[in-house]
């Protein structure tokens, strides 16, 4: 079964590289190559925040749309190519493909986060001149970035097992907008006037993820990394409900007519 | 027919590149025949607020504070640009920077650790509106309890104020904290004691120099320093003219006249024997003789 999984997660990274998904990086570059080079007359001196801030924000933010938009056309290219036939007609189980599609963009992701990461590294060493502790001391930072593209993916994945692609991108979308609206979600819950509001909406806050919770880019700017409890809570956190999500699409899918 | 491809694709390039030309064109006359935007409408800008600035920003809070603080920077330079006379950094009062504040406290709301942006806002919000200087430097007191150089920043606030006794207070908080250095414990007894004197403008604006890891900031302790510096000699020399008026009873027909008195009184001189300002700029000679000042194109402020 395994070797299923990491055989349909190879040929998922594979496909990925064919869509060119990674031409992005192309375009990160230029970012942060103009950004070191000009950045400098803007900043009154914070080069080397504004380095961090804009290379980690930029991170996070191709890698959602490449989560959302990669992850919706998942399934839905299998379906609409009609090759889903072919692969359930081997001894492959729903649960293995989706895993295994889920994988291979995670796969693909982390290679973006990964040069991105190093793209950054470099940025520093030209607007720093040399070493900057920057370059160690942001990496904490990265992984938490990438744990959160790893549960849009998974929201990603749910959603395109039951939606049409266009539907699946948006309400990916709302969840992640939603995931960094949480402190308002649970203050509201508090300040709710009915009981049944309240728990509506601490109900809604404990089933959505808190994307806050994967939000240390201000931190890594300033060269502090996240407490290691915190980042072990969160790193828990993130494979139980990329694991409840998986199980979730696994339970939609397995009753889900190709016809 | 191997030609038609080839007369189509010349076509087509040339209704590109003519396209291209009159959209230019037209861009540029529209920008020559469009009126300027009214001033008070932009300084009317609608600016988030900076809570509602954090929530919309989605986790990309730091980004957002630094757009905040590079607009800030743009604000203040634009506008001292447009002032067309040299101003000093923390003497912008009588430029009409409303904006400032709201822009420094949304990008200190979105990044509270963003030391630098407090600073700022504590050496140049002050002659602007020292209230919202005090609240945001305050705010960053709150959010970075360990940062000593905010109680500095804060001192120095009411330093200006010439609240001397409330500077020492603070001064004394910030000593308290581990790793500020000694310093700032005499700075506070200093405060306390001398708080209008000179000695202590000079070693605030030594350790605001020393301290801030702007480069404008730095620049402005710099000339502070310089204009301390030409205080005192413009001192001595109107010492030195109104003992000559004493003796001779009238002014001074140029420097030579009291070159001996300057040698005596260690006054630095060019070859003409005129007093040289601390940038070695010779010093003006007022009221046929009887005063002094720094040269017009000197970089020191003038009071």
């Amino acid at each position: 079964m395994f070797n299923l999984v990491l055989a349909i997660a190879r040929n998922t990274f594979r496909e990925a590289l064919r869509d060119r998904i990674l031409y992005n990086l192309v375009l990160f570059v230029m970012l942060l190559t103009g950004a070191a080079i000009f950045i400098g007359e803007l900043s009154g001196g914070q080069e080397r925040k504004i380095i961090v801030d804009l290379g980690l924000s930029a991170m996070l933010l191709f890698g959602v749309f490449i989560a959302i938009f990669v992850g919706v056309g998942l399934v839905y290219k299998e379906i609409e190519r009609r090759t889903i036939y072919a692969i359930f007609s081997k001894p492959v189980g729903r649960g293995e493909f989706l895993v295994g599609k889920y994988l291979g963009l995670c796969l693909t992701l982390l290679v973006n986060v990964l040069v991105m990461g190093l793209g950054v590294c470099l940025a520093l060493l030209y607007v720093s001149r040399g070493w900057d502790p920057l370059i160690i001391s942001i990496w904490p930072s990265i992984l938490l970035i990438y744990f959160e593209l790893t549960i849009v993916t998974a929201v990603a994945l749910l959603f395109s097992s039951f939606s049409s692609p266009a539907l699946s991108a948006l309400l990916t979308f709302l969840i992640f907008i939603i995931g960094h609206f949480s402190a308002d979600l649970k203050n509201l819950s508090n300040l709710a006037p009915s009981a049944a509001t309240r728990w509506l909406l601490a109900a809604v806050y404990y089933i959505l993820p808190n994307l806050a919770n994967y939000s240390f880019i201000a931190g890594a700017a300033h060269g502090h990394s996240p407490d290691p409890t915190r980042l072990l809570a969160a790193t828990v956190f993130a494979a139980v409900f990329v694991t409840v999500l998986l199980a979730s699409a696994t339970l939609v899918f397995s009753h889900r007519n190709f016809k | 027919m191997t030609d038609v491809p080839k007369r189509k694709t010349t076509s087509l390039l040339l209704v590109a590149v003519a396209g291209l030309i009159t959209a230019a064109s037209l861009t540029h006359w529209l920008d020559t025949h469009t009126s300027p935007p009214d001033p008070t409408l932009q300084e009317q800008e609608l600016y988030l607020s900076a809570g509602a600035a954090r929530r919309l920003s989605l986790g990309f809070n730091a980004l957002v504070a630094d757009w905040y603080w590079m607009r800030s920077l743009q604000y203040v330079g634009r506008t001292i640009l447009n002032a067309r006379e040299h101003v000093e950094l923390d003497d912008l009062g009588k430029l009409n920077l409303k904006l400032l504040s709201p822009m420094l406290d949304a990008a200190t709301a979105l990044d509270p650790e963003f030391i630098e942006a407090y600073e700022y806002a504590a050496i140049v919000l002050p002659p602007i509106d020292v209230n919202e200087a005090i609240r945001i430097t305050r705010k960053g007191i709150d959010a970075n309890p360990n940062a000593w150089r905010l109680y500095h920043q804060l001192g120095y606030i009411y330093w200006q104020q010439r609240d001397y006794a409330t500077a020492a207070r603070i001064y004394e908080q910030g000593a308290a904290i581990p790793g500020a250095p000694e310093w700032m414990k005499a700075m506070k007894a200093r405060m306390a004691v001398e708080g209008g004197s000179p000695a202590t403008a000079r070693e605030i604006y030594i350790r605001l120099y020393e301290q801030s890891g702007d480069q404008k900031i730095r620049d402005m302790a710099r000339r502070r320093l310089l204009q301390l510096d030409s205080s005192k000699e413009v001192e001595n020399i109107n010492k030195v003219l109104n003992a000559f008026r004493s003796r001779t009873g009238r002014c001074i027909n140029s420097w030579a006249e009291i070159t001996p008195a300057f040698r005596a009184g260690g006054i630095g001189m060019d070859a003409t024997g005129t007093p040289l300002d601390p940038t070695n700029m010779p010093y003006r000679l007022l009221d046929e003789g009887c005063s002094v000042e720094l040269a017009p194109q000197s970089e020191i402020p003038k009071r």
